[in-house]
């Protein structure tokens, strides 16, 4: 494949047409991305804006599709390039390949989508015994002269010859020592050179040309033949991109932050990337390369200091920072280089930040007006929101536990996050305890594959060996998961079923706490905190997402604790039902035995489940204060409640439970436990219960029999069916609210179980394969459109009724959007999911 | 494998739980290596990984079922308490000769050079610099990823060159290239879950089960 553009340096006269193939940074039009190539318009929007950038030309992706069609470089591309090299050599006043002040060039890949396996860039192309010695002479440096010597080759043998770049390393040794005992610089070229290219032949069996125009026609077929190697290829086949879409090469002057004073290189981010601060962030380094700055070769000195010393340039770099920032609408980090006292940036990015950063900055960005908010909105992602959302020890409980002695140990922190659970020190105890709902801290002296079954079900990761690139941290990090390894001074036993730290010892059993970016280890459980309920940026921004979204959002509850938390999280009500609460207060089993001893239908007693009801759903309404209560009746047809409850039992006890208003005396107790709770509570907010699984409006008229009439809870239904959906109509007609079940729907659309609209098997392999064309987790199904358009029809129809969506597991943005522009408007959520989707909703 | 069909085995290659000192052969070596390394295991994936036939997974899984070595739980092999030692102990044999050969120790060291660069790839791939702090990678640069994946294709093909000499010597190496070729096919379709996903035969999970069994054959202790 390697050979697929193969380049016949006395091929015929090119039969390419007469389109210019190579365009200056400064003639391109940016908005040709197809032409140019992400990079290139990056550069030539860059350079229209007036910005400082090394130039440079383009050679474009109608050459790319050139060579493929001819299967050569044209020689008329190559003289194009040449053109342009010589229009470079004036405008820098720098030769290429001679002195006495040599042009550098850097080539780069730039397709218009990113994509694997196209060529890396090629740095200092241009270096030849004549150049070499020039810059050792304008440096100053021999040093300096070796470094890019060397970091030249080593890039053209691993990217343009696909060697291994190793063997170069390897071959040179300690260039300090060579330099030191090297008084000529061309014997010092010499020298250098010559072990690298053997090197280089005995790994590849090829070499670095010496002359430049060789480098550089070798690096531009290098990039044309990186198009189609296998990687790429793959990627392109599997996403459907043309093969003819074609890649461009970008070609850039190098500028040198160790030439003449003043001079260094730097990185600068518009605002600060950790905290959002606004303020200028970064580093320089006086007389240093930018690789040196990435690298950590060298300790720079931060960019206000530096400010401080040469205030002119910084005082440019921070106006062009600020233009580029509001012209571009984000936070940026930029490279930049100072050659004898110029400016030059040498790229720009946006940040990459932190969550607590991202949030920041949207709300300043939003609060400064410099963008709308729907912009703002869009820089904040779900994931940071639920990254913010992950508990977190509480403030001052590590003071405390430090304060206590309680601190056993400082490991490696590996994967961040911190959590408390039991520690256990066999993976397969650990697999044990977890699928019984424990959270478990996997401690192992060491860990090898067996015990990936242990650490994909613990909460926490501890080893007692390891750096932070080892297995357990890989794994660790792969799954999100706390890590601390490294522990050296633990001795973890698990024969002995314990840890111990010098004379102390933690027994399997006993709670423990690790924090993964810290790397300390506590004794005991620490309190947690999700760190997003602090966040006054993120209440701001999503107040933002309501304002534009006009969304009621309720959140899925099952304690009173739980109705606080969800209404803090900025819910305008809360969901939950009658099973769920139930069952977390323990009296759902004894509900069970109760109906599986009764036997007569017409003598029913339901006068305990109405009494449990009242007692269980005070402090529930309670705590709910004026919002918004929706409550679902029990469902023992539930997906969800199969395991729970002795569901195959009771259903042949009582079939009638198979169906919504099959057991009317089971509804009206929850109707009467719910109108006394809300008596006692004081609850002032509307209320209602909804029961699953109606299709009929007449079981709807039935319900609404059974409630009293003008009481306290209102009437409401669940609908899951296709028949329910095309009803709805006549069902709003007479409930008060009615809620849709959007993961069922889509689920009885394509007939699988709900609940594999909830997991990751079997339907990413499935839709891999092409199987079926909407992928029900993130996509409404087209067939859904007409039943969700009969449903908003009945919403429009019907004003009196409110007809809500339910959704359950992560908010799909696609999803959300495709019903906000359905006109729905109110949306029932999981508990932890309420801030992402104030976010989605916010977004469309 | 039907039982009939090998009368010798449960005599001579598989002595009865509790007794020592007789080997196990070839095929079962391959059968309960692979259990040992994933610990609970069907016969399909072990027969994916090792490349030896379902039928003969089966028929050896019965085999070491008999001789204790693994339980059969439903479809899942579990290894058992014995396993381990007796996969060393068959390694120790017959690996004896590749351990003192010059050629396969270059080839072990190699790979701890190749397992570092590895390793520093996918810490690029689980966390991004920003400022000077670790976040995790949230996969929204799609230029950044391709450059990690890069660096770790470039591990896999180094690692592919010592499998291949490796094989020249014990050809059942040579099915850990042919794992990872696959799992990075994926990768390079853009399904970047095989980068490092434990629950799927991720890169990273065949890597990290080669390099068990690589410290397994040649006899060495893990270090981390």
């Amino acid at each position: 494949m390697s050979d697929a553009v193969g380049v016949r340096p006395g091929s015929p006269v090119s039969v390419l047409p007469a389109v210019r193939c190579v365009l200056a940074f400064g003639e391109a039009d940016h908005r040709q991305v197809r032409l140019l190539g992400g990079k290139g318009a990056g550069l030539a929007r860059l350079t229209a804006e007036g910005l400082p950038v090394p130039p440079g030309f383009i050679i474009t992706t109608d050459a790319c599709r050139g060579v493929m069609a001819e299967g050569a470089v044209p020689a008329g591309l190559l003289d194009e390039v040449l053109d342009h090299l010589a229009t470079l050599e004036r405008h820098t006043g720098k030769s290429f390949g001679s002195g006495p002040v040599p042009l550098l060039i850097s080539v780069r890949s730039g397709a218009p989508v990113s994509m694997p396996g196209m060529m890396d860039t090629v740095l200092n192309l241009g270096l030849n015994r004549e150049t070499a010695v020039a810059i050792a002479e304008a440096s100053g440096d021999l040093r300096f002269m070796a470094d890019v010597l060397v970091r030249f080759h080593r890039m053209y043998s691993e990217i343009v010859l696909g060697a291994s770049g190793d063997v170069i390393a390897e071959a040179v040794g300690d260039l300090g020592d060579r330099v030191r005992s090297a008084t000529d610089p061309g014997a010092l070229y010499d020298e250098l050179w010559a072990l690298c290219q053997r090197a280089v032949d005995d790994d590849a069996g090829e070499e670095v040309p010496s002359d430049p125009r060789r480098q550089l026609s070798g690096a531009i077929e290098a990039v044309f033949r990186s198009w189609n190697n296998r990687r790429a290829v793959t990627y392109r086949d599997f996403h459907r991109i043309p093969h003819d879409l074609g890649t461009a090469v970008v070609v850039q002057s190098m500028v040198f932050g160790n030439l003449g004073r003043p001079s260094g290189s730097g990185v600068v981010f518009t605002r600060n990337p950790v905290t959002g601060d606004p303020q200028l962030y970064g580093e320089y380094l006086e007389g240093g390369q930018g690789e040196d700055v990435v690298a950590g070769t060298a300790t720079p000195e931060p960019i206000a200091s530096a400010g401080a010393r040469l205030p002119e340039l910084f005082g440019e770099l921070r106006d062009r920072c600020l233009q580029l920032e509001r012209s571009l609408g984000d936070v940026l980090d930029i490279e930049f280089t100072v050659e004898r006292g110029r400016l030059y940036l040498l790229q720009v990015r946006s940040a990459k930040r932190t969550p607590e950063a991202a949030i920041r900055i949207a709300a300043d960005l939003l609060r400064e007006a410099r963008v709308e908010a729907g912009d703002a909105l869009s820089a904040v992602s779900a994931g940071q929101i639920r990254q913010l959302e992950r508990p977190q020890f509480a403030e001052g409980s590590v003071a405390a536990a430090r304060a206590q002695g309680r601190l056993l140990t400082t490991g490696v922190g590996a994967a961040p996050g911190q959590v408390s659970g039991t520690l256990v020190l066999d993976a397969d105890r650990a697999a044990q305890r977890a699928a019984h709902g424990e959270a478990v801290i996997l401690a192992r002296p060491i860990t090898s594959p067996v015990d990936l079954h242990g650490m994909i079900a613990a909460c926490g990761i501890l080893t007692a060996t390891g750096g932070a690139t080892s297995h357990a941290a890989v794994v660790a990090r792969a799954l999100a998961k706390p890590c601390v390894v490294g522990c050296g001074e633990a001795r973890i036993e698990p024969d002995r079923g314990r840890l111990a730290v010098g004379g102390r010892v933690v027994e399997e059993g006993d709670p423990i706490s690790l924090d993964g970016l810290s790397g300390d280890v506590f004794t005991g459980a620490l309190p947690m905190t999700a760190p997003a309920a602090s966040n006054p940026d993120l209440g701001f921004l999503l107040a933002a997402a309501d304002g534009r979204s006009g969304c009621r959002i309720l959140g899925r509850v099952t304690t009173a604790e739980h109705v606080t938390t969800v209404l803090e999280r900025g819910a305008t009500g809360v969901v939950t039902s009658v099973d769920d609460v139930l069952a977390a207060t323990g009296h759902l089993d004894g509900l069970i035995e109760s109906l599986l001893a009764q036997r007569e239908l017409d003598s029913l007693d339901l006068s305990r489940v109405e009494a449990v009801i009242a007692e269980v759903f005070e402090p529930l309404l309670r705590a709910a204060g004026s919002a918004e209560v929706g409550i679902r009746a029990i469902d023992f047809k539930a997906d969800e409640s199969r395991e729970l409850m002795q569901q195959t039992q009771l259903l042949t006890h009582y079939p009638q439970l198979s169906v919504p208003v099959g057991l009317p005396a089971l509804l009206s107790a929850q109707f009467a436990g719910l109108s006394t709770a809300a008596a006692r509570s004081g609850h002032a907010g509307p209320i209602h219960l909804a029961v699953r699984h109606v299709s009929d409006p007449r079981e709807a008229r039935a319900l609404r029999d059974l409630g009293s009439p003008g009481g306290r809870v209102r009437i409401g239904t669940y609908l899951t069916s296709p028949r329910g959906a095309l009803l709805s109509g006549g069902i709003a007609e007479v409930s008060d609210v009615v809620w849709l079940e959007v993961r069922v729907m889509q689920a009885a659309m394509f007939g699988i179980p709900a609940r594999q609209l909830l997991t990751q098997h079997p339907l990413d392999e499935y839709v891999k394969r092409g199987l079926i064309d909407t992928d029900p987790r993130f996509a409404i199904d087209p067939t859904l459109h007409s039943l969700l358009a009969a449903v908003a029809t009945a919403a429009a129809e019907h004003p009196g009724c409110e007809i809500g969506m339910r959704l359950s597991g992560p908010v799909s943005e696609e999803i959300a959007a495709t019903l906000h522009g359905l006109g729905f408007r109110l949306f029932a959520v999981d508990g932890d999911e309420v801030r992402p989707a104030r976010l989605a909703f916010g977004r469309v | 494998m039907d039982r009939e069909a090998q009368p010798d085995l449960q005599v001579d290659v598989l002595p009865a739980p509790g007794a020592d000192g007789v080997q196990l052969d070839r095929l079962h070596f391959e059968v309960l290596n692979s259990i040992v390394l994933k610990k609970m295991a069907s016969a399909g994936s072990v027969s994916s990984a090792t490349g030896v036939t379902l039928a003969e997974v089966d028929g050896a899984m019965r085999d070491l079922e008999q001789a204790g070595h693994i339980v059969l739980v439903g479809e899942q092999a579990l290894a058992g308490d014995s396993a381990q030692g007796r996969v060393e102990e068959y390694a120790a044999e017959c690996y004896a000769e590749l351990r003192r050969d010059g050629e396969a120790v270059r080839l072990a060291d190699q790979f701890e050079v190749v397992n570092r660069r590895f390793l520093d790839a996918l810490a690029l791939w689980h966390q991004v610099d920003v400022g000077g702090r670790k976040v995790t990678n949230d996969h929204g640069d799609p230029e950044y990823d391709a450059k990690v994946v890069t660096r770790v294709d470039r591990a896999v093909q180094q690692l592919c060159d010592i499998l291949g000499a490796l094989s020249r010597r014990d050809p059942r190496f040579e099915r850990y290239a042919r794992r990872l070729e696959v799992a990075m096919r994926r990768v390079d379709e853009g399904d970047t879950a095989y980068v490092s996903t434990p629950t799927v035969d991720s890169v990273h999970n065949v890597w990290f089960e080669f390099h068990e069994d690589l410290l397994r054959t040649m006899g060495r202790a893990r270090r981390e």
